[in-house]
């Protein structure tokens, strides 16, 4: 406690982001460190789960000192620890896990840990001070892409999910083979903004009526199959079209099956997480289709849609409000479930 | 008065120990393998408790540092380093082999060993390894390890032509770790092969394996010797790059080790 708030240390290692923050009241950030790896694992083309690991552990002693002393408080102030423990890389996740757990026992606060997808929609408590559940989620991520019906805080219910690859895994693979690289999802946003979005007529996968999973590894074959025929046909390939047209046919499945969910749920609200919530495209086609219906469209600030300690901070805060406490047998559980 | 907790996450089962500054040691240990995130803290506060000490009665938090397993490694350092910043107090890093080494020191000196040599299993005939002289002078029954080859990775072959031509101009060697359980047919072969056979012992399964009260008892003479560090330059000894790194600097990384984190 300092100045009557109750103060959250958030500590986030999934994937290639070592971040802490300090969150008073589950709502406000005071301080959000995030020392990334994004340089590094770019010569890679791609995240190397032992090199991530070792970067943790390097930064993450730093980190927690820097969001401590950025929020102006120290450790005695700090009422909750609050830390990733799944799903990620198990490498990664367990650097947090050790150092939250460290944390804790030595200065005897209390212990939560955090599902990283819960964290993500927990995020828009922290851009929007008012919002509270009940809502629609969607949340789409390198990882991840679901549908989530939010009734009350601590309450997750996953209503559909990808089959196959993540949206942003997809984004991944196409920007790689069109030549711009890692990571995905902002690249082909860029270039997506010069492209023309119809100049190539890639599928929308809608699978059976009524369902809100997703599927995008047929997309993402139909798109590498139609750049090899194009290259063997000695065509230039027009990698902004591409990007923008596949883009597209990504965005208006995700846009489409989010506000049939929350009409079907009678949500009027949908909260937008993750990093590709980020997408200038989805964000704009979404607005346009919820919009139609009434529904107000929420998503945090892009800052704030990345991986961060905050996030998991607020998300920590409410499970802690309602009664959950993690042991110091907290463990890492690198394919945790929604 | 210095009562230093000592953590040992480098092998299959982790343990942690607290020595005090007159030498006795308090250690407990994980009952289930490789579930060192999981028992870490447990064993810290089990080992304290045995001590009969607080955790603010703690003066140095020490890790086994490696080598050994990476996910191992990094569980002892990073529980280390965070414990000595949030009880500002300073680290101390043990090497796993000097560690293993002083735990069948006893038992080399009682067999008349004149090297000890402990080696850990990293896979593919690669080992990491070192060698100690065993010393053991009557005045004070004194005993002591002193390192006489550089720990390192070694392909078992070469540490066997180094180890079995000392001790064919020596005397008995002492092999401990896990790297007997992988390689002791090689191990025999090699000294078979030097018609030396009757200079080979390898040491008991009870204390074969790293435990944190061998190296607790080197971080008492370290940090006795003032040879403590903060908490940020606690680092973890892999003895090895990561693989992808290692392609990166010979130029041989390839699309297929390019692995997409899913997160």
């Amino acid at each position: 406690m300092k100045n009557g708030k109750h103060l959250t240390l958030g500590i986030e290692t999934s994937c290639d982001e070592t971040a802490v923050s300090v969150v008073a009241d589950g709502r406000f950030v005071l301080s959000n460190v995030i020392n990334t790896q994004i340089g590094i694992h770019t010569q890679f083309g791609g995240v190397v789960p032992e090199i991530a690991s070792r970067r943790h552990l390097e930064k993450i002693n730093d980190v927690i000192e820097g969001a401590l002393s950025e929020a102006d408080v120290s450790i005695q102030d700090i009422d909750l620890v609050g830390v990733t423990y799944g799903p990620g890389l198990v490498g990664a996740l367990l650097i947090g896990v050790a150092a939250a757990k460290s944390i804790a026992y030595a200065c005897d606060i209390p212990l939560v840990g955090v599902n990283h997808m819960h964290g993500h929609i927990a995020a828009n408590y922290l851009e929007h001070h008012e919002l509270e559940p009940p809502f629609m989620a969607l949340v789409v991520s390198g990882g991840h892409t679901n549908i989530v019906n939010v009734p009350d805080y601590n309450r997750c219910e996953k209503i559909g999910g990808t089959r196959d690859d993540a949206a942003g895994e997809a984004f991944d693979k196409v920007a790689r083979v069109i030549g711009l690289g890692y990571p995905g999802g902002p690249k082909v946003d860029k270039a997506a903004r010069e492209g023309d979005r119809d100049a190539v007529a890639f599928k929308r996968v809608w699978l059976e009526p009524g369902s809100y999973d997703f599927s995008f590894s047929g997309l993402k074959t139909q798109a590498l199959n139609y750049l090899n025929t194009e290259r063997q046909a000695g065509r230039e390939i027009r990698v902004n079209d591409v990007a923008a047209s596949f883009q597209e046919a990504v965005v208006e499945v995700l846009a489409e099956k989010a506000v049939s969910a929350a009409l079907e749920f009678g949500q009027k609200r949908i909260v937008m997480a993750g990093g590709v919530a980020s997408n200038t495209r989805l964000r704009e086609l979404i607005s346009e289709k919820a919009g139609a219906h009434g529904i107000e469209v929420l998503r945090p600030s892009p800052a704030l849609c990345t991986d961060n300690g905050a996030m998991i901070a607020s998300a920590a805060y409410y499970a802690y409000r309602s009664g959950e406490r993690s042991g110091y047998d907290l463990d890492a559980v690198p394919a945790l479930e929604f | 008065m210095i009562n230093i907790l000592t953590l040992e996450t480098t092998g299959k089962y982790g343990s942690a120990a607290v020595i005090r500054e007159d030498g006795r040691v308090f250690c407990a240990s994980s009952e289930t393998e490789m579930n060192h995130l999981k028992d870490i803290i447990t064993i810290s506060d089990e080992a304290i408790r045995m001590a009969g000490i607080t955790k603010k009665d703690l003066t140095h938090v020490a890790a086994s540092a490696g080598p050994g397993s990476f996910t191992g490694i990094r569980i002892g350092v990073t529980t280390a380093r965070t414990l000595g910043q949030m009880l500002s107090i300073p680290c101390i890093g043990v090497s796993s082999l000097e560690a293993m080494a002083e735990r069948v020191l006893d038992a080399a000196i009682a067999a008349g060993a004149v090297y000890i040599v402990p080696v850990i299993n990293a896979r593919r005939h690669q080992t990491y390894a070192g060698a100690w002289e065993a010393v053991f002078t009557t005045d004070h029954e004194h005993r002591s390890a002193i390192a006489v080859l550089d720990e390192k990775q070694y392909m078992i072959e070469d540490l066997l032509s180094d180890i079995t031509a000392r001790s064919a101009e020596t005397g008995k060697v002492l092999f401990t770790g896990d790297g007997i359980d992988a390689y002791e047919e090689i191990i025999t072969d090699a000294f078979a092969s030097a018609d030396i056979s009757d200079r080979l012992i390898l040491a008991d399964t009870d204390i074969r394996y790293q435990r944190a009260d061998a190296a607790a008892r080197i971080a008492l003479r370290h940090a006795m010797a003032g040879k403590t560090v903060g908490y940020d330059e606690l680092m973890p000894e892999y003895m090895r790059l990561a693989e992808a790194e290692q392609r990166l600097r010979a130029g041989t990384l390839s699309e297929k080790i390019r692995k997409v984190g899913q997160i």
